[in-house]
């Protein structure tokens, strides 16, 4: 099997299957009951926040949530914040954990403010930041790493902009398609008021995540219990879930830079590959949505986005399947006409580009053996399919 | 505390049969005796008009559950059998009403006696009130009162040739006739709501149900396969021993696609479907089609269009569903538990594939001017001898 889809998840590492088999089996009891067995969870919890903290170089202004996962910790901190009436932004291009979330948002006369005529390859364009004063904006939310383009909006520049020309708005980034693959500069904690991290995406279970926020902010909870986490979340914590969170972080950011420079590899050879293949196959036309050769400051080498009208990137999809070999997709083919990727087209590609599209992403299991018979497949599938769909945009 | 429990069947349909009618009650106790196979202590008697199970009580919730899956039943009521002595019987009714007057201030009841035991000295009547008034010696101090027209409570007493059965409830059951009492039949299966809900009304008339499911998994993926094999096992639940006939149909509406009119594709689709399906049914023993179309549902469903795929077969074609609306088929899908599957979203057709302006009155020289542009004999041999065939008791 060629797993190329690693930005919806990853397989879990064998470290983590190991230290979340024997939690299971061994370590039961509720980190909030008094006695023994308990205290001792809850002691093994609080070791495991203090080993991610360290790893991730969370300061101590911070906290640490424990969530079920990327769009929990996104929901949880953009409500708990701002919900119903404190003014929010976005760039339009995130995913739908905070775009649905906003949207939520405007049913209570709230209407979040869209940034997407500010964006410029997929990341803001810093010069929007003064519509942020101008709107009384109290949160901007922002994808870190795209989801489907891998384009990458740097904390540093954001935050310093944000601090020259609108320094009331607060700036929240969604971090799922960040840890393990890009070196993250710790400077970037002291501006930020709420980050999110997913486990399932850097080979750990799923089911669970981080909300790190700044702890001199009041979160509304938006789930009340037995005020476990400060009150913020609460529920039985998930101490086997916990742990392999733990344990993956902690490999992730070991890891980094050679993971970073392996996907860099790889992400190259895929994209001089895919481009060297439109000579062989005069009817292929790739164009990229992701950013090619450039610094990692501006795209993250994980995630390879191209489309190649007029063949749809589903059935592409499925004849690579056939052949074993999984990749991603931010659109749907559907005689039923589900809609396009919101995401391609907000970067103003046409219906067409973003259904004959396909998202290729890596993480360090991949090789470039796997590369090339992925781009071999990929050539093959183009060319049979290309008669039909060529055809069919004859017809129309 | 009484350890055995009389579960007393009736049949309605059945009864009105003439001289088939031991055929058909034959054919509703073997069912009955397959879907509790698994029990052992179970004994089963059939008197004129009704069949009576003796069960361990400890299976009564099961045996519930079960036999209201099973068509041919009219109703059942879960009981106790005695002997017929009726101070015994209004102590069993004493006991039975007595917690139900521990909530309530006033309860009315009634008796209702059926005697199939004529030789038994009393009437009917004459038990209902011997019954009724010994009850009420007892509890009427307790708010209970008599009321025949509105009774909230009713106590029913039958009195049989071998046995007597005291029970308070009555269970509804599927009606209809028992499956296998009228052949078997291949029903088409979508993945959409219509057409497990047009299986599972044949087979609540007698037929055995078999599926047949055309596929097409290069351009759409497994997703429309598993969700069928989901679909049939719950309308096989209904009736056990189906079988799910897989055909492989991409290369039959490649060929159609890239060599017929455009306008007539989905009626060409259907006409060769039927064909496969008549070539299947053939074989393997079923007597008539059964589709899920409803008149006008959609443009492929016109009578024109209807009669344009009728005639390629010399089968009956049955459509249960024609003369409903849409609300009534969701009704009836939620009822029998397809409804959750159906709606999962997964296109049943890819757009490489679909016309622009389906034809909705289509003429059927010139569809038979299109089928001979392919070779859709050798397409249709090629189709059956790739066909999965699963017995869908066998699923997991």
């Amino acid at each position: 099997m060629i797993y190329l889809d690693n930005a919806a998840t990853t397989p879990m590492s064998e470290e983590v299957v190991g230290c979340v088999d024997e939690a299971m089996r061994d370590l039961f009891a509720n980190s909030g009951t008094p006695y023994k067995i308990g205290l001792d969870a809850k002691g093994l919890i609080g070791k495991s926040a203090e080993s991610i903290a360290r790893n991730l170089k969370i300061p101590s202004t911070h906290r640490i949530i424990f969530t079920s996962g990327g769009t929990e910790s996104n929901n949880l901190f953009i409500k708990g914040l701002c919900f119903p009436d404190k003014k929010t932004a976005f760039l339009g291009l995130e995913h739908p954990s905070i775009t649905e979330c906003l949207a939520y948002f405007s049913q209570f006369a709230n209407e979040p403010l869209s940034l997407l005529p500010f964006q410029r390859e997929g990341r803001l364009d810093l010069t929007s930041i003064d519509n942020l004063k101008e709107n009384r904006i109290k949160l901007l939310c922002l994808s870190h790493v795209n989801n489907e383009l891998g384009t990458v909006n740097d904390p540093l520049k954001i935050i310093s902009a944000l601090a020259k020309k609108s320094p009331q708005t607060k700036l929240f980034l969604d971090g799922v398609q960040v840890i393990g693959k890009l070196k993250v500069d710790p400077e970037m904690w002291n501006g930020l008021a709420g980050y999110s991290v997913s486990g399932h995406k850097i080979h750990g279970p799923k089911g669970i995540g981080l909300l790190v926020y700044d702890s001199k902010l009041d979160l509304n909870p938006q789930m009340h219990g037995g005020k476990q986490q400060f009150g913020v979340r609460s529920g039985t914590l998930p101490l086997p879930l916990i742990v392999g969170l733990e344990t993956a972080i902690k490999h992730a950011v070991a890891q980094t830079e050679q993971t970073q420079n392996h996907l860099q590899s790889l992400c190259c050879y895929l994209t001089h590959g895919l481009q060297a293949m439109q000579d062989q196959i005069p009817e292929l036309d790739i164009r990229f949505n992701s950013l090619v050769d450039v610094g990692v400051t501006r795209q993250s080498p994980g995630i390879v986005n191209f489309s190649f009208s007029p063949v749809e990137g589903e059935i592409i999809l499925h004849h690579l399947e056939a052949k074993n070999i999984f990749v991603g997709l931010g659109s749907a083919c559907s005689a039923k006409s589900k809609k396009p990727s919101k995401i391609l087209m907000g970067i103003g590609l046409s219906e067409e580009q973003a259904r004959c599209s396909l998202r290729i992403s890596f993480s360090k299991n991949n090789t470039i053996e796997e590369i090339d018979q992925f781009l071999e497949a990929f050539g093959d599938a183009y060319q049979s399919l290309y008669p039909t769909f060529s055809q069919k945009a004859g017809h129309q | 505390m009484t350890e055995r429990r009389t579960v007393l069947i009736r049949y309605d349909e059945i009864g009105l049969k003439g001289r088939n009618r031991k055929y058909f009650e034959k054919c509703l106790l073997k069912n009955i005796k397959r879907a509790l196979s698994d029990s052992d202590d179970i004994h089963y008697t059939s008197p004129r008009g009704r069949i009576f199970l003796n069960i361990p009580s400890s299976f009564e919730p099961e045996c519930s559950i079960r036999l209201k899956a099973i068509p041919g039943v009219a109703s059942f009521s879960i009981g106790v059998s005695m002997n017929t002595d009726l101070d015994a019987i209004a102590a069993l009714g004493v006991q039975w009403i007595e917690p139900k007057l521990e909530s309530l201030e006033t309860l009315k009841f009634c008796v209702k006696t059926r005697r199939s035991e004529k030789s038994f000295p009393k009437t009917s009547p004459e038990v209902n009130f011997e019954v009724g008034s010994r009850i009420m010696t007892a509890l009427s101090p307790r708010g209970l009162t008599v009321n025949i027209k509105e009774a909230e409570y009713v106590f029913e007493i039958e009195i049989g040739r071998t046995e007597t059965v005291v029970f308070d409830k009555r269970e509804p059951g599927l009606c209809g006739l028992p499956v296998g009492s009228s052949g078997n039949v291949l029903c088409l299966l979508s993945g959409g709501i219509d057409s497990p809900v047009s299986a599972f009304m044949m087979a609540c008339r007698g037929c055995r149900v078999h599926f047949v499911f055309f596929d097409n998994q290069p351009f759409l993926g497994r997703g429309g396969y598993d969700k069928v094999l989901r679909l049939a096992k719950k309308v096989n639940h209904f009736q056990t021993r189906g079988t799910l006939y897989v055909v492989p149909f991409e290369a039959m509406q490649g060929s159609i696609r890239d060599h017929c009119n455009e306008e007539n594709r989905i009626v060409l689709y259907r006409r060769m479907m039927y064909r496969i399906a008549e070539d299947i049914a053939n074989r393997h023993g079923s007597i008539a089609l059964i589709t899920g179309e409803s008149l006008g549902q959609v443009a492929s469903q016109t009578l024109e269009n209807l009669a344009a795929v009728s005639c390629v077969t010399s089968l009956s074609v049955f459509r249960p569903l024609i003369g409903m609306n849409k609300e009534s088929i969701i009704t009836r899908a939620k009822e029998i538990g397809t409804y959750e599957v159906s709606i999962e979203p997964q296109p049943d057709c890819c757009s490489v594939f679909m016309p622009k302006n389906p034809v909705t009155r289509s003429k059927i020289r010139f569809l038979e001017r299109d089928e001979e542009k392919i070779p859709w004999e050798e397409l249709r041999h090629n189709a059956l001898a790739q066909m999965e065939v699963i017995k869908v008791d066998d699923l997991p």
